[in-house]
């Protein structure tokens, strides 16, 4: 009786610690997997190699175990990163659960979560670092690293895009929004100029009559429009662009009394607002916008235009551009059994710079440098070493290791001339554009510092991207045929912007986005983003567009969108007295 | 019931099975007590314990200043979710969709439960239920993608229906407010039915055979054995499970209603759950106090409930959990 007794007592206390292990094993199990606890790890070399991890708030694909040019750069810097990303939720639930966890990484790209890392104290301040990694100092001026001081007087991150070196930016491609539009369609249509909105879908309408499946069988939408949470901005702030302002991203910035006299405008109720509403609510009758457009996910959004079923679409080029990359290049079956490739039949995407009317000037695309100072590469409070963290964000700018990240291993995949130009062959620029490759080979560590424009050799470009000979060969056929109907040589060209200075308050979106409900303007934000997100779609699927538009401007007014205008109008003039500080002057002309 | 009614009333006397806790019943009992103490302990920790963080509700919590250091605001949180109309609206949908889920889950697995059970053919019948209880292994993000799919308008739903000529143009029943509770029901529904039913299939069998032959004698059909043996046979089952289904009403949902929500039907779709992860959980906003009030609310709303639907249960001589 005795023993049974004991064996019960065992077991049942076996039991309850097993069912207590389990809740509690996942805080040190998890801290290991997410923070990286720092364990060193010997390398083939016998050099210590230190883990780090890093989240960055967007999506993106992480790279294999043992990734080639990973190792070589742990090998140099003594320090390796796994990268992990956003994984169907938004930045800024991710990083509030990454905050209520506790469990954060050593190295983190917050996004629009940034700003609540700091108040939260969970970032470590740069300054010290910048006067030891010159490097680091090097990304910005003194004017342009003020900017990223927070109300402490630090600076808690830097941004790491769009920031060329020497100041000497050399775009070749197109990051922003724009309307884009399948090129095949363009070369259909005889290359014709398309200025306007009617224009843009006449074509799309008249191409996807008379081609209305590809080869493989599967039928064309004309048109598609991405409106899930805050990538509503495919539908929502094209009237912005309509009206040929840049991307302030939440109002216009009118400066018709002068640069120095900016007034902000709501470009939700502009004419041209209700004009382009009113121009889908048409398409959208006719069935040359995608039926689902309003409930469609990401997942979904992508999908449909990894088919190249899509003629045309409004989006920002990062949105969607790499993701569907891997699957143009892929070869597909005809349904007469042939094989074909996407981006062979010309279904490459080249942006529009449409207008409200012909003729107008557009800034779709802002030329030069465009700093975003609300969030960027951070390190945690929970990173061990924090000097070797910036030691390593430092090595990464240096000129062997940045060409090793973007134009990866000498003689393999890249070689150099007898001049020192850099340049692929064919294999190696399709070895680029592959998701399985890039994943076993290729480390760009894409949200730690870098740059763009001309590499220190004066030579070559910081990114294969931009150097012009190799930028034209990186292009399909087909492509290249309309670059040269259209006697340009890059997007930037091909989309034709203005070349007009932006204020200093530019971009605004990098105030708006991380707006906080704290404030009346706040709070009217986040309510206008609320009733758009019902009212935009509703009214281009609605069958009465004027009864429901007045419906929809009666539900905007009400959630007060003149308090959001006017901290709006606040920030710019902020923005506006802190340039004239450091003596900037509104230009003459 | 018979049972239960005699129970309650010998609860008032002495009750001679239950022994008095003294030292000599407790050293008897020690093994039992150090076993079920574990248990008791664990749940402190897990369950109560957390519960201190209720009182966050009553700051403007900062996780960086922590509890001692975050100012005390009263009762301005609580205040503010009752005048924000958000809150209203959320809870109205998570308590329709609750209830909606509560009634039609529990109606479609007793009917599945007691139709299946008159499947004699015993190789079909097991398969029947393998099949049907396999989807409450999935993930509700597999299934919401499913559902999505299938609703599209070049889903087979659309597909279907045009084929038939009963629609000329694909619906767009995901954009569709008036379509959204019945497409949560139905999926759960479709997720849950079978394996809800397992339990009232459980009880089914523990019936007593005679019953049924009686009834054959008496000339009773299959439906009217059925009506008046299966199913009073299943009261007591179904009471217990509605009481403690009843304190989930207000968990009426999160991943469903989230990820199957978008724009157009934001104002029917939004759960509290949705809610506090909007105002606590989201780095924009930040507010663990507005979400920890949210969520102390839906605590009281559900114990209520269960207390209620208990008290009930105790006047009209049913089953009942306390």
């Amino acid at each position: 009786m005795k023993t049974k007794k004991i064996v019960s007592l065992v077991l049942g206390s076996m039991l309850a610690v097993s069912s207590l292990a389990a809740c509690s094993t996942g805080n040190p199990g998890d801290t290991t997997a997410t923070t990286g606890g720092d364990t060193p790890a010997v390398t083939d070399g016998g050099k210590q190699v230190v883990d780090f991890t890093m989240f960055a708030a967007m999506s993106g694909k992480e790279k294999a175990e043992g990734n080639d040019i990973m190792e070589i750069i742990a090998e140099k810097t003594g320090v390796r990163v796994k990268e992990t990303w956003l994984t169907g939720q938004d930045a800024g639930e991710a990083i509030g659960s990454i905050i209520a966890s506790g469990k954060l990484p050593d190295l983190i790209d917050g996004g629009d979560g940034s700003v609540t890392l700091y108040q939260n104290g969970l970032l470590v301040a740069w300054d010290p670092y910048l006067e030891k990694y010159p490097n680091l100092k090097e990304l910005y001026s003194e004017e342009e690293w003020d900017k990223f001081r927070m109300d402490d007087g630090h600076i808690y991150w830097a941004n790491v895009f769009g920031n060329s070196y020497n100041n000497t930016a050399t775009p070749t491609g197109v990051n922003g929004e724009a309307f884009w539009i399948q090129n095949r369609v363009l070369e259909w249509g005889g290359y014709p100029k398309i200025e306007t909105l009617d224009q843009y879908f006449d074509l799309l309408e008249r191409y996807a009559a008379a081609n209305p499946t590809l080869p493989d069988g599967t039928p064309v939408i004309p048109y598609t429009c991405l409106c899930e949470d805050w990538k509503y901005f495919c539908l929502e702030n094209a009237p912005m662009f309509l009206d040929g302002y840049p991307n302030d991203g939440c109002v216009i910035v009118n400066i018709d009394a002068g640069m120095d006299n900016p007034k902000v405008v709501d470009y939700n109720t502009t004419d041209t607002a209700k004009m382009y509403f009113k121009k889908l609510n048409e398409e959208y009758a006719k069935g040359a916008i995608d039926p689902d457009f309003a409930t469609q996910t990401y997942d979904e959004y992508i999908a449909k235009l990894s088919t190249g079923r899509v003629l045309g679409l409004c989006d920002q080029y990062w949105d969607f551009a790499y993701n569907i990359m891997g699957p143009f290049a892929s070869p597909l079956t005809a349904e007469d059994g042939s094989t074909f490739r996407l981006d062979e039949i010309g279904c490459d995407y080249v942006p529009l710079g449409l207008t409200a009317k012909a003729g107008m000037a557009q800034q779709w695309n802002s030329y030069g440098d465009e700093l975003n100072q609300s969030s960027g590469c951070a390190v945690t409070t929970s990173c061990k070493d924090p000097d070797l963290a910036f030691e390593f964000l430092s090595r990464l700018l240096d000129q062997d290791i940045h060409n090793l990240r973007f134009w990866g291993i000498e003689g393999e995949d890249y070689l150099v001339d007898e001049n020192g130009l850099f340049y692929r062959t064919e294999e190696m620029r399709e070895n680029w554009k592959s998701d399985s490759f890039k994943a076993k080979h290729t480390c760009e560590y894409s949200y730690c510092p870098q740059w763009q424009g001309m590499s220190r050799d004066g030579i070559n470009r910081m990114m294969p991207g931009e150097q012009p000979s190799e930028f034209i060969l990186s292009l399909a056929a087909p492509l290249q045929k309309t670059f040269e109907a259209y006697g340009v040589g890059t997007y930037t060209d091909f989309l034709g912007s203005a070349k007009v200075q932006t204020g200093p308050w530019y971009p605004l979106w990098s105030w708006s986005n991380n707006l906080s409900s704290d404030t009346a303007g706040g709070v009217a934000w986040k309510d206008m983003g609320e009733v758009k997100h019902y009212w935009l779609p509703t009214v281009v699927m609605s069958s009465d567009f004027e009864g429901d538009w007045a419906n929809y401007m009666d539900a905007y007014n009400a959630v007060n969108p003149q308090a959001f205008l006017s901290e709006a109008q606040a920030e710019v003039d902020a923005r506006l007295a802190t340039a004239k500080s450091f003596g900037w002057t509104a230009p003459t002309n | 019931m018979e049972n239960s009614i005699l129970k309650s009333k010998r609860t008032k006397e002495v009750d001679i099975n239950k022994p008095k806790l003294t030292a000599k019943e407790f050293k008897r009992q020690w093994i039992l007590v150090v076993i079920s103490a574990v248990y008791v302990i664990y749940g402190v920790i897990f369950y109560y314990l957390p519960l201190f963080g209720w009182i966050i509700a009553f700051q403007n919590f900062i996780y960086a200043k922590g509890i001692g250091g975050s100012k005390w605001v009263g009762l301005d949180k609580f205040k503010f979710l009752f005048k924000d109309k958000k809150f209203l609206m959320v809870i109205r949908n998570t308590f329709c969709m609750g209830a909606l889920n509560l009634i039609f889950s529990t109606v479609m697995a007793i009917v599945f439960a007691i139709l299946l059970n008159e499947v004699k053919n015993r190789f079909f019948k097991k398969s029947i239920q393998t099949i049907s209880y396999l989807p409450h292994f999935l993930s509700w993000i597999i299934v919401v993608a499913i559902v999505h799919d299938a609703l599209t308008s070049t889903g087979i739903i659309n597909d279907l229906l045009m084929r038939f000529g009963i629609l000329k143009q694909p619906y767009q029943y995901l954009g569709d407010p008036k379509l959204f509770w019945g497409i949560v029901v139905i999926s759960n529904l479709w997720k849950e039915t079978g394996w809800n039913a397992i339990i009232y299939l459980a009880a089914i069998t523990s019936i007593d055979p005679c019953l049924y032959e009686s009834a054959s004698i008496d000339g009773a059909g299959r439906f009217q054995k059925m009506l008046y043996v299966t199913l009073p046979g299943l009261r007591p089952t179904i009471m217990i499970l509605l009481l403690m289904n009843i304190g989930n009403v207000l968990n009426a949902g999160f991943e469903l209603q989230y990820l199957l929500g978008n724009g157009l039907v934001q104002n029917v779709s939004r759960t509290i759950d949705i809610y506090v992860l909007d105002w606590a959980m989201d780095a924009r906003n930040m507010d663990y106090s507005l979400g920890t009030a949210a969520g102390i609310f839906k605590t009281v709303v559900s114990m209520s409930f269960i207390v209620i639907a208990n008290y009930i249960a105790k006047k009209r001589g049913d089953e009942r959990l306390f």
